[in-house]
């Protein structure tokens, strides 16, 4: 097993790269000029192409790139144009808070999603069951930016309970976000759990476990369970992609200082490097997070391992 | 899929070929089926409203007038009699910006699920056509794309490129597009690996179409069912990008810029930030279950 | 080896008056439709029939394992000792699955969970019937793993690191686990390739003499019914139409279907001789023909078959036959 987690760290290393170059090309497709941006108002030919060569601008695109991933390796990722600090160092300061939302919803969303969605499948046909899918349905159909203004609204402004922006009041402050975007993910996890729980419970493998005599319980929970959690990590794994993208809003609509806002701030004012630094950074997010999703797969589906470790 | 491989005769004419896609009863088998999906229905219903309102909008308001004109005496006013949505912050009546907000959401996912639908399918048919490196080259792009969550592309491409609609479409639709050149690709496969390629080969354009024929109705199904789901996307990722200021631009009404410049006064006008966000929310929902209810007539399971 | 348990003599297994419809949207299917069967203690019964017949559905209602809710009994009795299966509660049912009777399932692919071991697999059924802690059951489960012909040191492995007769084989090791009184194997060759199939039925023959276990063998291949069973019913279309000893089916057949199904075998001494099919198609289970379900087959049809059920005619103590052809005839109307 720790064979194939190294293996598979390994094979990350791959991935990162061909990230980091996807996004640096449609970075430096943009047609603004880094040196006029920078300089402003001060901006004169001389300056503008002194500066250029500085920033190492005028070079071939590989030459850039390579001092790129140099500088990523040693976690420099450049100068933010606008406000002439290190942009790692601004990622620094805003990384947190987004961890800890996405953290906090996707807790939530599963502790909540995945036994509903195991509960229901078993009876299919009940109340609860069919309650499910239409919470499940208007879920994932809710527009998230939308959702979170009607959460402030209720929550914020008539009852007064959780604040409406900023992270103020620390925890209580990354409830409402966290909410909001977990019901998204919620509803994800609820439905796929429960479709592919009622497919495995329809198994011959299923079968055979009855026949012997097994509890309805250990069934459900031994057999059916464990083979019905593949699919839904797989979705789980997509939807963090998912789930970051919509962080961008959520904290827009919440006016938290994450990363998500730093890119939308970034993109409005040109800022180039912190464009790139940020997309790369929640880019390496969703890498590991499949990466931990392809762990616990393994973990569960003795068929993965085997093609890894060559135990076959 | 395989009672249509007895039933495919030989065509004399293109006309012959085309009229075989009327067969009455299959179609109605579909219907029938689907319609005993009420969910489904309920879909198509709600999302034939929302299409009715959108094409008829300048039936119902003209757009100079009443949805980009400002009118700020009028501004902040609650739903009620001559406005039924309330008037914005401009004093703009409400339900005329959002059912022009639809035509604009609508149009663009339209075309953008079109222009994935296009790239996607041609680069699944060749990629599924000639196999080898080919095949596994354009498969790993997809990949790649597949992996990158639709909303920060669209970001990264409008940083580079500008807001404007045609970046949005672009970049909605390469990122629709692997799903797309999947599922034609796996049909064209099936088809390849049957004999119907050297007949092609050998014989000439009536059994072209034959081929077409079998492509088609491979994928027609699933292609079906991914395009409604698409277009709901797409509306989230449009409707996102503007409420963030990096999609449709004001003066034009978009649901999400709506939400957007709403926002400041929705303490104490909820009813600027209600009816847009039900518009999405509608449109999204019924088209999830139009999609939803398509998966499960076309594809129905073995019956239990 | 296990001690034999005694069950109380004359029969193990009683069914009465089966009836079984699948309900699915707006369509019925008719999958059994009244039959009686009878499995003394330590015999073996074929049961017969084309796919779709209602064999298997007729095995899983000894394990009262019809899926529900689709599958409705309607009517009749599954006894086992005695004891009617159909009216046992959950806690009866799970004592009496895997241990007084036990099954071996058709599609060894897909009758294993692929996310544990073999052993594990095995093992499960010992811990609950036998009461046994987990290591303890798996060491029992080692031993049949042995038992059924693979060596115990495998007991660690996944099933896909089988092949499918090495799968077929765990399941009858899962399914003789605790000793049951009588097995029901589900067509447990038709999966395999055919150099695998005469070993496994050797494998389940053995195993049955050894165990002294009553056994119901659902197949559609005479040739297995001639090696290893006491008595044979045929069953088409959800009834059984004909009942006997070995030689009441194979020397003295009655039913126009059985004719038919030995008829279809080729004969390898006549090799010019054309294939006898039995003309037309098995009946749609949804819309079963009126009368006697073959008579749309039967070329010793009378109009009398198509309407009203078909005389049922004891043709000697052990014989039954269910046709129109014995309302007068007392024997070989064909």
């Amino acid at each position: 097993m720790i064979v194939y987690i190294i293996k598979r760290i390994f094979l990350m290393i791959p991935i990162i790269l061909a990230l980091t170059f996807v996004v640096f090309s449609i970075v430096s497709l943009t047609p603004s000029d880094a040196a006029y941006a920078i300089l402003g108002s001060e901006y004169t030919e001389e300056n503008g192409a002194q500066l250029r060569a500085e920033l190492g601008l005028d070079k071939p695109f590989f030459v850039r790139y390579f001092k790129y991933i140099v500088g990523l390796a040693q976690g420099d990722m450049g100068i933010s144009y606008i406000n002439k600090a290190p942009v790692v160092d601004q990622l620094k300061a805003r990384f947190p808070n987004t961890f800890k939302i996405t953290i906090m919803s996707m807790t939530f969303s599963v502790l909540i999603g995945l036994p509903i969605g195991v509960v229901t499948a078993t009876k299919p046909n009940s109340f609860l069951s069919r309650l499910s899918l239409v919470i499940g349905m208007m879920g994932i159909s809710i527009p998230g930016f939308w959702l979170g203004m009607l959460m402030i609204l209720f929550f914020a402004v008539k009852l007064g309970w959780l604040p409406s922006s900023g992270v103020d009041e620390g925890f209580r402050s990354l409830i409402l976000p966290s909410l909001t975007l977990g019901i998204n993910f919620l509803a994800s996890v609820m439905r796929t759990t429960r479709s592919s729980m009622m497919e495995t419970v329809r198994t011959d493998y299923v079968r055979t476990a009855r026949s012997k005599g097994l509890s309805e319980r250990k069934v459900i929970f031994d057999h059916a369970l464990g083979n019905a959690l593949m699919p839904t990590i797989t979705v789980v794994g997509v939807q963090v992609g998912t789930l970051l993208g919509s962080m961008v809003l959520t904290e827009t609509v919440f006016a938290i200082p994450g990363t998500g806002r730093l890119l939308v701030e970034a993109i409005n004012k040109r800022d180039m490097p912190t464009v790139l630094g940020a997309l790369v950074l929640l880019g390496v997010c969703v890498a590991v997070c499949n990466l931990v999703v392809d762990i616990i797969y393994a973990y569960i589906d003795p068929r993965i391992k085997a093609q890894y470790t060559g135990r076959t | 899929m395989e009672e249509n491989v007895s039933k495919v005769r030989s065509f004399s004419t293109r006309r012959e070929f085309y009229r075989q896609f009327r067969r009455k009863s299959y179609a109605q088998e579909l219907w029938g089926r689907f319609v005993k999906n009420k969910t489904a229905v309920l879909g198509l219903a709600i999302f034939f409203v929302i299409l009715m309102l959108a094409i008829l909008a300048p039936l119902l308001a003209d757009y100079n007038s009443v949805v980009i004109k400002l009118n700020v005496s009028e501004r902040l006013q609650k739903p009620g009699a001559g406005h039924i949505f309330g008037t914005d912050e401009l004093g703009r009546d409400i339900f005329a910006r959002v059912i022009y907000g639809a035509r604009n959401s609508l149009t663009i996912s339209f075309i953008s699920v079109a222009f994935a639908l296009t790239l996607g399918g041609i680069l699944g048919a060749i990629s599924g056509y000639f196999g080898g490196v080919v095949d596994n080259g354009i498969m790993r792009v997809m990949d790649v794309f597949l992996c990158l969550p639709e909303i920060l592309m669209a970001l990264a491409f409008v940083a580079v490129f500008g807001t404007s609609i045609p970046n949005l479409i672009i970049s909605a639709g390469l990122s629709f597009s692997p799903k797309f050149a999947r599922i034609v690709r796996s049909a064209v496969l099936s088809v390849r690996g049957s004999e119907y390629l050297e007949a092609a080969r050998s014989i000439g354009a009536r059994d072209f179409y034959i081929i077409i024929n079998h492509v088609i109705i491979n994928c027609i199904g699933p292609i079906i069912v991914q395009v409604t789901l698409y277009i709901a996307h797409a509306i989230l990722i449009i409707s996102s990008l503007s409420f963030i200021g990096l999609g449709v631009q004001s003066p034009a009404p978009e649901w999400g810029n709506m939400l957007s410049s709403g926002r400041e006064y929705m303490r104490d006008a909820s009813y600027l930030v209600v009816s847009p966000g039900l518009a999405i929310f509608f449109t999204i929902l019924s088209l999830n279950l139009l999609g939803d209810g398509l998966r499960d007539t076309l594809d129905p399971r073995l019956k239990q | 080896m296990e001690e034999k348990r005694t069950a109380a003599s004359g029969n193990l297994l009683e069914i009465e008056n089966l009836v079984i419809q699948y309900v699915s949207n707006d369509e019925i299917t008719h999958a059994v439709n009244g039959i009686d069967l009878q499995i003394p203690v330590g015999k073996t019964l074929g049961l017969v029939g084309e796919t779709g017949a209602g064999k298997t559905t007729t095995a899983l209602s000894i394990l009262n394992l019809v899926p529900a809710p689709q599958g409705r009994i309607l009517s009749g009795t599954v006894k086992v000792e005695g004891n009617d299966v159909l009216r046992m509660n959950e806690k009866q049912l799970q004592a009496f699955r895997g241990n007084s009777v036990a099954m071996i399932f058709q599609d060894p692919m897909t009758a294993l969970n692929p996310i544990k071991t073999v052993g594990d697999q095995i093992a499960e059924g010992i811990a609950v019937h036998k009461n046994l802690n987990k290591a303890a059951a798996f060491e029992e489960a080692m031993s049949m793993l042995e038992l059924v012909g693979i060596p115990s040191g495998r007991a660690r492995e996944y099933p896909h690191q089988f092949s499918g007769g090495m799968k077929q084989r765990v399941v009858i090791a899962i399914a003789l686990a605790c000793n049951p009184l009588l097995l029901i194997a589900d067509e447990p060759t038709t999966a395999l390739d055919v150099t695998i199939q005469a070993q496994v039925l050797k494998l389940i023959n053995e195993l049955r003499v050894k165990y002294q276990m009553s056994m119901l063998m659902i197949t559609h291949d005479l040739g297995i019914v001639a090696e290893v069973c006491d008595a044979v019913a045929i069953m088409y279309a959800g009834k059984i139409v004909e009942y006997g000893t070995l030689e009441d089916i194979f020397d003295h057949f009655s039913h126009p279907y059985t004719k038919g199904l030995f008829d279809s075998l080729p004969n390898i001494e006549d090799r010019r001789a054309e294939l006898k099919p039995i003309k037309g198609l098995i009946p749609d289970p949804t819309n079963l023909p009126g009368g006697c379900s073959f008579h749309p087959r039967c070329n010793y049809c009378t109009p009398e078959c198509t309407q009203g059920e078909p005389f049922v005619r004891q043709l000697s103590e052990t014989h039954v036959v269910r046709c129109n052809l014995y309302r007068d005839a007392g024997r070989n109307a064909l």
